[in-house]
């Protein structure tokens, strides 16, 4: 007689054990999911917005289409060496000697593009930085400021006695030459211009496109004493 | 009712709790951010990813293309003298572009985030920014560094440095976050010397006293840069 209620609590106890541990599994399973989605949320909303990934998704599109056009230069130049044509290897060397000079400022250049006068006093080494890397971020492709070709090392600081490039004072009013797609760089130098005319430091801003620039400022090429190629 | 069959009610009850709770949190995170939000974002992130997969494999190809021309122009430089001479002076143009590895003593500058301050709000100075990033390469540059790159990135005389708080964009990205590490070979005691000066570089030294903005740099008797590996195109440029 006894040994039948003792069988069905034994059996309610299992039942009830197999109970907890599923609801158990289950609260683990949903602990997860939930731990994951918000670690998810949290990662896409300290990350970047979605505004600042379309900008960046725009950047990497323009990164990549001028990653193409170096690939097919490249390409080009390879097929042109490969031809095995009489003068090919010094054409493309001379061509590429030419290239080389004008991006590193050592010779005298010109193409379309825009110049920007800005006069104004107080204006400062942070300021034209500023101007020179919003021109850079628009195409530009050789730039001058008062007869100083500004290239990737050649410093612009702030000193007591103004504003100085590769360490000789540029005085105010700076005349901007820049070389690059005139089009971009006029949509650069006409957002520029506007805010610096609202700029109480400054007296004038003006830019006009040009179908020719003509840089005539050189840099001397410094032997490397340190850095040997690897 | 015994002890047993209490506890088990008393788990069961903690259980049923638990899950209610953590079922009330994944209702209220989905409705904070409802699923197509996240789907859209998860696309442009999925985007992004792509992208930046085509642009490791473009520099890749670039940089392999380099390869095969530098070994064409070789073979075609051993066949002649003058090719030798002009293939020499390429050689140096694309050593001071940044077109070349190399190596040599110099300095490892480390620029990292500090903590933002207890009431500094939507403030992001404790990030680092490009415009830090920027005024350490002026400062090498002026104090004797004949290369540099920045996280692997290799500088030329056309780069550009551009990106917003706490993302720093060098020419054709994609975007760097702290730590940021600049490498430059050239001059290592005059650039040790520059950085040790406490007037250099005020921008990152104020921020370091206010948000902890991490400086270091380390001096190194022999340091490696990469060839640089973008594009180098001035197509509107031509010599007079």
């Amino acid at each position: 007689m006894s040994a039948r209620p003792e069988a069905a609590r034994r059996r309610s106890i299992r039942v009830r054990g197999i109970s907890v541990w599923l609801i158990a599994l289950l609260v683990a399973l949903v602990a997860t999911i939930q731990i994951r989605s918000q670690a998810e949320v949290e990662r896409s909303l300290v990350g970047a917005d979605a505004t600042s990934l379309a900008f960046l998704i725009d950047d990497l599109h323009r990164a990549n289409d001028s990653l193409a056009v170096e690939k097919s230069d490249l390409g080009n130049q390879r097929a042109k060496l490969e031809s095995g044509q009489t003068g090919a290897a010094d054409q493309v060397l001379t061509d590429e000697a030419s290239r080389l000079r004008a991006i590193e400022g050592l010779t005298p250049v010109h193409g379309p593009g825009v110049v920007i006068v800005i006069d104004a006093s107080g204006l400062t080494a942070l300021d034209l930085q500023d101007a020179l890397n919003n021109l850079a971020a628009g195409g530009a492709e050789a730039v001058d400021v008062n007869d100083r070709r500004v290239i990737m090392g050649v410093p612009v600081y702030q000193t007591n006695g103004g504003v100085t490039i590769d360490s000789a004072i540029v005085m105010p009013p700076w005349t901007i030459s820049v070389i690059g797609d005139a089009n971009r760089l006029g949509v650069v130098a006409d957002l520029m211009t506007q805010q610096l005319r609202a700029d109480r430091r400054v007296r004038a801003a003006t830019y006009r496109v040009e179908a020719d620039v003509a840089i005539r400022s050189v840099l001397t090429e410094k032997p490397f004493v340190y850095a040997v190629a690897s | 009712m015994s002890s047993r069959n209490l506890a088990s009610i008393a788990l069961l009850a903690l259980v049923a709790l638990a899950t209610g709770f953590v079922l009330a949190g994944q209702v209220k995170a989905q409705l904070l951010t409802p699923s197509n939000q996240l789907a859209r974002y998860q696309a442009l992130v999925r985007s992004v990813q792509e992208l930046e997969g085509t642009n490791a494999d473009s520099r890749r190809q670039i940089a392999s293309l380099r390869g095969q021309i530098d070994s064409l122009e070789s073979q075609a430089a051993a066949q002649s003298a003058a090719t030798q001479a002009l293939k020499n002076e390429v050689a140096d143009l694309r050593a001071h572009a940044g077109l070349v590895a190399m190596r040599g003593p110099g300095v490892e500058v480390t620029l990292r985030n500090g903590v933002p301050g207890p009431d500094s709000g939507s403030q992001t100075g404790y990030l680092v920014n490009f415009e830090d990033v920027q005024d350490v390469v002026n400062l090498l540059f002026a104090q004797g560094a004949e290369g540099i790159a920045v996280n692997g990135r290799r500088l030329t005389p056309l780069s550009e440095f551009s990106g917003s708080a706490g993302e720093v964009v060098i020419d054709q990205g994609p975007p760097f976050t702290s730590p940021i590490k600049v490498v430059a070979v050239g001059d290592r005691n005059r650039m040790q010397a520059a950085l040790d000066d406490p007037s250099a570089l005020p921008g990152v030294r104020a921020r370091q006293v206010q948000f902890q903005v991490h400086l270091t740099f380390l001096g190194n008797p022999d340091l490696s840069l990469p060839a640089y590996d973008s594009s180098l195109q001035i197509p509107h440029v031509s010599p007079t």
